[in-house]
């Protein structure tokens, strides 16, 4: 009897993490029938992949495939290796992925690319055998980013990163971005601070930094969650107003912020597009047309410096795409 | 009680080594300011409700490994009635912490009446909740959006006007006074000791173990949901697939550190608040410090280990010196408890 109960109570949890069909909308109603399945792997749950799923779904209108949309939950590599050869062995044509950790991963990602189309989104590894790289050009973002610090510290003076971990590299190539900008600047990063994606710890790091570091002119969030945990470890601290912030992507509190001007600015990618470029690459590759892929393997979708003058105008470009998806 | 004073004098002694350091070396001292202190204490409350909850089924031989699912779950029901739902706070935080409640009363039945163990009940519920946490919102996160007056997020971020005392840190105080009376002075909190050590024993004396038990998980997960609707407040914005995860175990580590046996039997509200804020107190010093993030769980782990070893060696010696056997004192303290 115990073991029946204990039994059926596993079940019930086993049945609640399966994906339920509501997590994995498709393009249109009617599923299958000889479409091509593609798949969208997020490195994490975010507003950011909302984006992005919103540009799949439009190019999978467009060029009439079925797209399903995988988060691994607790951002770990394990869970993108599984949601992988999950997807495999549901037969899906072509996969777009943000891998956690290129480096690392290239031995799963040499694997699935040896079975389906294979595109990396967002950060790339570009050891592996994917087909194509379709993002942001993040040390590209990060020198925007450091034109922005140095326009908002004209005086110089120190600044500290925060961002979820450094082991992705588009956490490192944004912060060597910002350093290459800001050489012979008189800004100083002093270091940079990880919260492993837990937005509750990305706040008490930012309250630690403005303790340590009383002299702290600016603050810079490299991953989309930063920019409003920024926001509030500062608020809480009683210094806003007298330290700059400095983020990327568009979370809502975020643009909040660069409108009511506590929030200098923010760099912002446009995962609308990197959505939409790679499921038109995956259907295209699908069908044997490599046109689309340059000879550099990577489609650059450029950023774009949002500050106060501009922010209103992304917003109401942005609650178009939200209507889309 | 000397296990308290122990822990106090470890606090004390990590206050003074950090001060002294900081100031031979620049002078000046980023630690001891009201700024961090206010801000130390924040956590300290939040962080140390979750460890309270989870110390009273602690005491009765469970363990709560849900605490972070619930803070998951009851957070982004808070953030999403709040913010995206519109609902008033007085039909929306009795909601949360209506919910809470019947978790507390889920896992209590299935482990009173069902006789499960509650090691896997709770690891069940740790599932369960953050599936369901990520299956309503559709895994997109959940904001208050400045729908909610800025009264009611003082209790998560706010501080007594006028002074670094943080308002989480007051409701920690609060509820450590009310579940540490109910503990220590009233008959059913040392009943919850009598079982914990043995628990047939004490249904033999008549002490009605399945109720209080339940009592104990129902206490563990509306701590819990206090806790998530303060960080919710604290924090803003709830991201239904990581908001609370691990903080299971940063609850057990805060009360195992101030003192509960995870055998049962033992442990104290006091030890439990001191023990959570020796575990905050160690994130904040790895950040004051300039220590690499990365070194930051290797410093918890290595002073929860440390602390326990010392502990476990402390409690040999007097064991010793009073010359009784280990189990003959264990009884003995349960003795005096009643």
């Amino acid at each position: 009897m115990r073991t029946l109960a204990a039994g059926l109570l596993l079940v019930m949890a086993l049945a609640s993490c399966a994906p339920a069909p509501e997590n994995a909308p498709t393009g249109t109603p009617e599923a299958g029938g000889g479409k091509t399945r593609v798949a969208l792997v997020t490195n994490s749950a975010s507003d950011f992949w909302t984006f992005a799923h919103a540009g799949a779904l439009e190019a999978a209108k467009e060029f009439n495939c079925d797209v399903e949309y995988k988060i691994p939950a607790q951002g770990t590599v394990q869970e993108q290796q599984q949601i992988v050869e999950d997807l495999i062995s549901t037969g899906v044509s072509g996969i777009a992925i943000s891998p956690l950790d290129p480096k690392n991963q290239t031995e799963m990602l040499n694997a699935a690319a040896a079975k389906v189309n294979l595109v990396t989104q967002d950060s790339d590894a570009p050891d592996s055998n994917r087909a194509c790289y379709v993002g942001t050009d993040n040390h590209a973002a990060g020198v925007e980013a450091g034109k922005l610090i140095k326009q908002a510290l004209p005086k110089g003076g120190k600044i500290m990163l925060f961002v979820g971990t450094l082991d992705a590299q588009n956490a490192r190539d944004r912060k060597q971005g910002i350093e290459d900008e800001l050489k012979g600047s008189g800004i100083e990063v002093v270091d940079t601070r990880t919260d492993e994606t837990d937005r509750v710890k990305a706040v008490a790091n930012v309250q630690d930094a403005i303790s340590s570091y009383p002299d702290l002119a600016g603050l810079v969030g490299l991953w989309s969650y930063n920019g409003p945990a920024i926001l509030t470890g500062v608020r809480d601290s009683g210094k806003l107003g007298q330290v700059q912030i400095i983020c990327f992507d568009e979370e809502s509190a975020t643009l909040q912020g660069v409108k009511e001007g506590q929030i200098a600015g923010t760099i912002v990618q446009q995962p609308y597009k990197f959505g939409y470029e790679s499921v038109k690459l995956l259907s295209q590759l699908q069908k044997g047309d490599t046109s689309g892929v340059p000879e550099s393997k990577q489609v650059f979708v450029p950023v774009r410096t949002i500050t106060k003058d501009n922010v209103a105008d992304f917003e109401a470009e942005l609650s178009k795409l939200r209507q889309a998806s | 009680m000397r296990k308290v004073l122990g822990l106090i004098g470890l606090v004390l002694v990590l206050v003074v080594a950090t001060y002294v350091w900081e100031l031979s070396r620049t002078g000046q001292s980023n630690f001891l300011t009201t700024n961090n202190i206010g801000n130390l204490l924040t956590w300290v409350g939040l962080f140390g409700i979750l460890s309270l909850g989870q110390a009273f089924v602690i005491v009765t031989g469970g363990i709560d490994l849900s605490v972070g699912s619930v803070v998951g779950l009851v957070g982004l029901l808070t953030a999403d009635l709040l913010g995206q739902s519109g609902w008033s706070p007085a039909a929306a935080l009795p909601v949360c912490l209506g919910l809470s409640i019947l978790i507390g009363l889920f896992h209590g039945v299935l482990i009173t009446k069902f006789r499960l163990q509650p090691f896997i009940v709770t690891l069940c519920g740790l599932f369960l909740y953050r599936g369901v946490a990520r299956l309503i919102s559709g895994d997109g996160s959940r904001g208050l959006e400045g729908n909610v007056p800025a009264a009611l997020t003082w209790f998560g971020s706010g501080y007594v006007p006028g002074t670094f005392i943080p308002a989480p840190f007051i409701i920690l105080l609060l509820l450590g006074a009310i579940l540490g009376a109910f503990l220590h002075f009233t008959g059913p909190g040392r009943h919850l000791f009598a079982l914990g050590a043995n628990e047939e024993g004490a249904r033999f004396s008549g002490i009605r173990v399945h109720t209080l038990k339940l009592a104990a998980y129902v206490i563990c997960s509306l701590m819990t949901g206090i806790g998530a609707i303060l960080l919710t407040f604290k924090v803003g914005s709830v991201t239904p697939s990581t908001f609370g995860n691990f903080y299971e175990l940063y609850a057990i580590a805060g009360a195992v550190l101030g003192g509960c046996s995870l055998r049962g039997g033992s442990g104290s509200v006091a030890g439990v608040l001191i023990g959570a804020t020796l575990i905050v107190l160690l994130r904040n010093l790895v950040n004051i410090l300039h220590i690499p993030s990365q070194v930051e769980y290797i410093v918890i782990g290595g002073a929860i280990l440390v602390g326990v070893i010392v502990d476990e060696l402390l409690g040999e010696r007097r064991r010793k010196q009073t010359r009784i056997a280990p189990e003959a004192q264990g009884l003995e303290t349960k003795a005096a408890g009643k």
